[in-house]
Formats: C-alpha cells, structure tokens, sequence
C-alpha cells in the first residue's frame, strides 16, 4: 500500500512537454524524469472536452457509465439546456471507492476493488472539474471548473473556512484574456501562487492517503495563446513560458514535499485531460448542417429551441451530432426506424468536409455505437466527430459561415493528453484516461495488478 | 420596548433622515413582502401619504397576481407611482427565453431602472433589501452609494457607527438607502403579522405549494409548504433549514456556469 499523488495539468500536451523538456524549460519535471518515472502519450475520451475527460478520469469508466458527454445537455423530451454537475455523475469517483462513501453508485471498478481496502482511505480532491458541488466524502474536496459557488463546492466547511480566508480562486476570469492581455496573464499568475498555498496546507495537514491538485491555468492560457507556445517572436511567448516556469517549480515542491513524507516509497504522477494544437480554422457544425439540408434554425427563439420541424440533426458543442428523432424530442423528424441509416448517411458527409485549403476535417467520425458502452447508450450523442489537427469543431449555433475564426488560438486534442507515472507502473501498449483510475487504487490498496 | 418595534423605529429614522438629506429621492417598490413592508413604514413615517415617488421596475414578465396587487394599493394608498419598464428591450422581445437570464436581467431590471433614474434625476432610492437575504448582502451599509454604471464599490465603506451615515455622492452617482437592512425573512413576517400587512396571495400555500420570493414568473420556483396564512407562515419559517432564495438559485448557477463557458469558446 502506497500513498499516491496526482498532479493534473489541464491541457498539458505530451508533445509540448517533450520539446519543452528538451529545450530544459522544465528543469523540475526533467529530474523527477530522471528519478525513476516515465513520460507517455496517452488518449482522452470523445469528445475530448474537459468534463467529460475528468469525469473518465476519476471514476475510470466510459462516457456511457459515468454520463457527463459535455457541458452542456438537453433536458429530457426537450429542447431546452441543462448543465449536468457531480450529481449527474453516476459511477463513483476514486476516492469514493478508496474512501468507502461511493453510496448507491456502482461501478465494475467498485466491484473489482470491493474489499481491497481493510480500512476506508483518505482523500485530498482540489480543483477537478465536474465535482461541483461537493458531497461528503472521506478526506477535502474543493470543486474545480464550473464552481458557481466555493462555499458549496467545498467539502468540509473548515476547509472552505481556509480556502475563502486566503483568497483561493477557483477559476481566473478568461474574458480578460481578449480585454487586457497583460492583466489575464497576472491573474493567471495569482491564481497559481494561491492553488500553490492551498495544495502545500492540505498537504501538510495530512489525512491523506490520496492527493489529487489539478492546475486549470495551463487550460485557459492555451485557448487563447497556443499560438505563443513555440514562437520566440510572440508578443506572449515570454509570459506563456512564465506559466509554465511557475507550473515546474509547484510539480517539483510538491513532488519533493510528497517524496519526504512517503520516505521515497510513494507513488507521484501528472496528467491531462487532453492535448492542445494551434488553430487554423474554427469549423461551424450548425452552419454546415444547415448548409446541407439537416438542420433548420427558427431564428424566432433562443439555443436548441430554434431546431425546427424537418430537422434531422444538430450539434452540441464541441462535435456531439444528435439525431433529432420523432418520440425523443418535441419536433423529432427521424423515424426511429430510419436512425441507424440516417446516422450512417450523415456519417459519410460529414467524412467528407474538406476545409478552405482543401485538406480533410474530420480525423474520424464515430457512430456511438463504435465508441461508448454502458447503460446510458440513450443519453449518449448519435455520432460524434474527432477534427485534424487544427479544424476546432464548435457547436455554436449563431454562426451562418461553416469556417471562421475568432480570439481563440489553440484548441483540444484527443490523442496527445500527457501522463508521467513511475516506471514500474508503466504498461505495454498506448494509454488511455481511463487505465488511471485503476493505476491508482492498485497502488493505494497494494494490491498485485495480475491479479485484477 | 419590544423587538419589533425597536426594529420599526430604527427603520422611520433612516427613512425620515434620508428624506431630509435627499429632496430627489424615490422608493422602489417590487411588490413582494419585504418592499410592501417598506412601503408601510413610509405610510407611517410620514403619517399616510408618502411625499415622493414609488417606483414600479416592470419586466413585463411579472405574475398577473403582482400586477393586480400593485394597481390595487397604487389606488387605495394614494401612491405616485412610477412604472419604469426598458421599452426598447421589451418590443426587442427580450425575454428568459432570449440570451441568457443574466441578459434578460440586466436589460429588464438593471437597464430600465438607470433608464427610471436619468429620466427623473433622482440622486436617492430606497430598497427594501436585508442583510440575511444573501452573503453579498450581508457588507451593505444603509447609505450605500454607486456609480453611474451603478457599481458598489464595497472595499471602500464608512463604518456606519452611532448612526452616522455619509450621505454625500458624486454628480454622476446616487444613494442607495436601506431602512430594513436590519430586518431579517422572520422579523418581515412578525411584523406583516403584527401591522396586518396586505400581502400577494402567491406567499399563502395554494394546493401544497407557495411561493417564498416573488419576482418574475419563469424564474421564480414555488416550495412545498402547507402554509396559508401568515401565523402559519411563521410557524414554519421557525422549523425550516432551506434559504429563502433556493427557489432562484439554479437559475444564478446557471448563468454564472453559461457565462464561464462562453468566455472558453462554447455556446
């Protein structure tokens, strides 16, 4: 049995650590390499948007087991938004199976780890989006993004007494990264130092067996400054690697910290929730759906209201195609009979997107039977598009050109999230989001991996 | 003296004083429990017939009930009563079901109540709002000034000691005043109690629902309850742990979460 430690790195690409270690930006990162642990390319889930990554993250089950396929759903027999939360998560997360407060929620991974634990474990949970709000459990929780509120995205009260009295952000305000560069850039910093602070005291504060910190700023600097992440001549390069400087000096305090206290024998790994790339084009589903007879828009009402009467699909950010079939919504126009052909129909055009400069959009378009498996197949979107690297798939339904651009310069990436674990852990054979969860209750209970 | 009335006499000094400091000073009236107390307690520091404004803000989604009782006391009370409404946003169709809530709220509450102030110049308004209702609330100072932009500026207040109040705003700003920061949800309904206040019917328990806030009809949720009289109303506040707004917070949850995604590119 081994304490475990994770360091989530929202966004951190495999490929820019790799360039970043070589060009020894990450000096830190670099010696902790050295001392035993290794550095792999690993997948994030579809689509590879941050609530849906975590959530397959920390409960190590599949979009249709745990449920959360976005940030945003329709409520049921409606067109109408809901913004799914922790509630809505319906496998039970790591801690909560090492923590023995996973409740009704079930899961193959709680089966398999039933009676590994002789006695309940404690968890140190900060940051991690999808957990708000928070609910008991074993250890400090403290939800990561959307946190509308800290005081109920904090578990217990004393440690939302701690997080409010030294001023912890739980998010910085992107806005500012488009109004005034400069000032987002020092928040980001603030924000850092603050997640820094917190994570040593709960560190030090012990009751841990557990500790997961993950660091959001990677994500919002990357949206919006991707493009300064390998340019010298970027106006923003030097405050870019700034961010990362900080974010190497905090793995390494908390991975020397962490090291002290297990005398050398506990068990430290990073990772991330996806990868990021440059853009080179914003690419509009709606429009395009609209463009080709699938979708009709009245423009009378507001969001997914506005899909009409003969429309056979929309789009839910960032690439969710939903069919919008008779019985299921209220102005359905797919005959449930006809769904299995209609997605395969829409499947091929969609392969067949090319953009301005003639190349392919779609890297892959899955029908969700090829992708998900679990008990909510119904909640999950009919087919699902993975974009080269490059074309950033949107949602939004305002645009009426299928290609365009806006402030945002880098987006998500399915195949290159980051994850540095100790050599031992390591397996043959590429890595997946999902294979942590296991990873770490392995650890934790000291049980031998063969035979799980 | 008792409670209720010791919290009655504080709030007719803040009224009256304010008055005597400000001459373009307004009352803004929504309708629900704790402005309707308000408004009696300006009935009664200037012995019935209130010598300025009361402003109505009208979103237009308001329930009929509310419309109803505010035509009925505008009349019976001899109020001059102001009905500010933003036009321009209304005939836009402006609506829960357009932008976000926030937007909806922004142009049908906050954009039609400066568009009121800059109408009639008004340099004060008094708000019924109390300090229990919600943490921000709890830093309010019973003089609280604000920009044009009607920015609060709350790092920056005076103490408010021996009832000291700094009445003095910019041109460009005005006062807020708030005679029943004071008061909390149980105190407002000892003393609809206690005075016999008229009240909406949407707060009394209609078929094992009522209504704990009242604003504009989609946002506002009713709660279970059985309550259908005030005594009883006030019964059940003493045994309840749910807060008085839970019936609105989803709807903040969800705009703060909307505006979150937006500004990452989603939506």
């Amino acid at each position: 049995m081994s304490k475990v430690m994770v360091l989530g790195i929202d966004g951190a690409p495999f490929t820019l650590l790799e360039t970043y270690l070589q060009k020894g930006v990450l000096p830190n990162l670099a010696r902790i390499l050295k001392a035993g642990h290794g550095l792999s390319q690993m997948d994030a889930p579809v689509p590879d948007v941050s609530s849906t990554s975590w959530a397959s993250f920390f409960t190590g089950t599949n979009p249709a087991e745990h449920g959360i396929f976005g940030f945003m759903e329709l409520k049921p027999g409606t067109y109408s938004m809901r913004f799914p939360s922790y509630e809505d998560v319906r496998t039970p997360a790591v801690w909560e199976i090492a923590g023995g407060t996973s409740g009704m929620r079930d899961s193959g991974l709680k089966a398999a780890f039933a009676g590994a634990f002789a006695s309940p474990a404690g968890s140190v949970v900060l940051n991690i989006p999808q957990t708000y709000p928070a609910r008991p459990m074993n250890g400090v929780l403290t939800a990561g993004f959307v946190c509308p509120d800290l005081k109920k995205g904090t578990y217990p009260a004393a440690a939302y007494d701690y997080l409010s009295s030294m001023g912890y952000m739980s998010d910085v305000d992107s806005n500012k990264a488009v109004e005034d560069s400069a000032a987002f850039f020092k928040e980001v910093a603030l924000s850092l130092e603050k997640r820094a602070k917190a994570y040593e005291h709960f560190l030090e504060k012990g009751g841990w067996e557990l500790f997961i910190g993950v660091v959001t700023e990677t994500d919002r600097v990357h949206h919006f400054f991707y493009d300064a992440a390998f340019d010298a001549s970027h106006a923003f390069n030097g405050e870019f690697l700034a961010v990362y400087d900080r974010l190497d000096r905090l793995v390494g305090s908390l991975y020397d910290r962490f090291m002290d206290l297990t005398g050398g024998q506990g068990k430290f790994m990073t990772m991330s929730d996806h990868g990021f790339t440059a853009i080179k084009t914003e690419v509009y589903l709606n429009a395009w759906l609209r463009e080709n007879g699938w979708l009709t828009l009245d423009s009378g009402k507001e969001y997914y209201e506005q899909v009409a009467l003969g429309s056979r699909a929309f789009c839910m950010d960032p690439s969710r195609i939903y069919l919008n079939v008779r019985g299921k919504y209220p102005r359905g126009s797919v005959d449930p009979s006809q769904r299995a052909s209609v997605a395969s129909e829409l499947k091929d055009a969609l392969k067949a997107i090319s953009g301005p400069d003639g190349s392919k959009v779609m890297k892959e378009v899955y029908l969700k039977e090829d992708i998900y498996r679990g008990r909510l197949m119904d909640e999950a979107p009919d087919l699902v598009c993975v974009a080269n690297d490059g074309y950033d798939l949107k949602g939004n339904l305002k645009k009426s050109e299928v290609f365009g651009r806006s402030a945002f310069r880098g987006m998500h990436t399915r195949h290159d999230a980051h994850c540095i674990m100790p050599l031992g852990m390591m397996t043959s054979g590429r890595l997946h989001i999902e294979k942590l969860a296991p990873l770490i209750l392995e650890s934790l209970a000291g049980a031998d991996t063969a035979t799980r | 003296m008792d409670h209720l009335t010791a919290l009655e006499n504080k709030s007719i000094f803040i009224i009256r004083e304010a008055y005597y400091r400000f001459k373009d000073i307004a009352m803004l009236w929504s309708v629900g429990k704790d402005s309707t107390t308000l408004l009696w307690l300006c009935r009664k520091a200037f012995f019935g017939k209130i010598p300025f404004p009361v402003i109505h803000i009208d979103t237009t989604y308001k329930f009929p009930e509310m419309y109803k009782f505010r035509d009925e006391y505008a009349k019976k009370w001899g109020l001059d009563l102001i009905v500010g409404r933003n036009d321009g946003q209304v005939e836009a169709g402006m609506g829960p079901g357009k932008g976000t809530k926030l937007d909806c709220c922004n142009e049908l509450k906050t954009n039609a109540l400066k568009q009121t102030i800059a109408k009639h110049g008004f340099k004060a308004l008094l708000l019924g709002i109390r300090r229990d209702e919600h943490g921000i609330r709890a830093k309010e100072r019973i003089f609280s000034p604000r920009d044009e932009q009607f920015k609060w500026n709350y790092e920056d207040q005076p103490a408010e000691l021996w009832d000291q109040y700094r009445s003095t705003v910019a041109d460009d700003n005005h006062c807020r005043v708030h005679p029943i920061l004071h008061m909390t949800e149980m105190d407002i309904w000892k003393y609809v109690q206690r005075e016999n206040i008229p009240i909406s019917e949407l707060y009394l328990s209609k078929e094992g629902k009522r209504f704990r806030s009242i604003g504009c009809a989609p946002c506002c949720n009713p709660i279970d309850s059985a309550a259908s009289s005030v005594d009883e109303i006030v019964t059940e506040l003493e045994t309840t742990t749910t807060s008085e707004r839970a019936g609105r917070a989803q709807d903040k949850e969800d705009a703060y979460t909307m505006q979150k995604l937006r500004s990452l590119g989603y939506m």
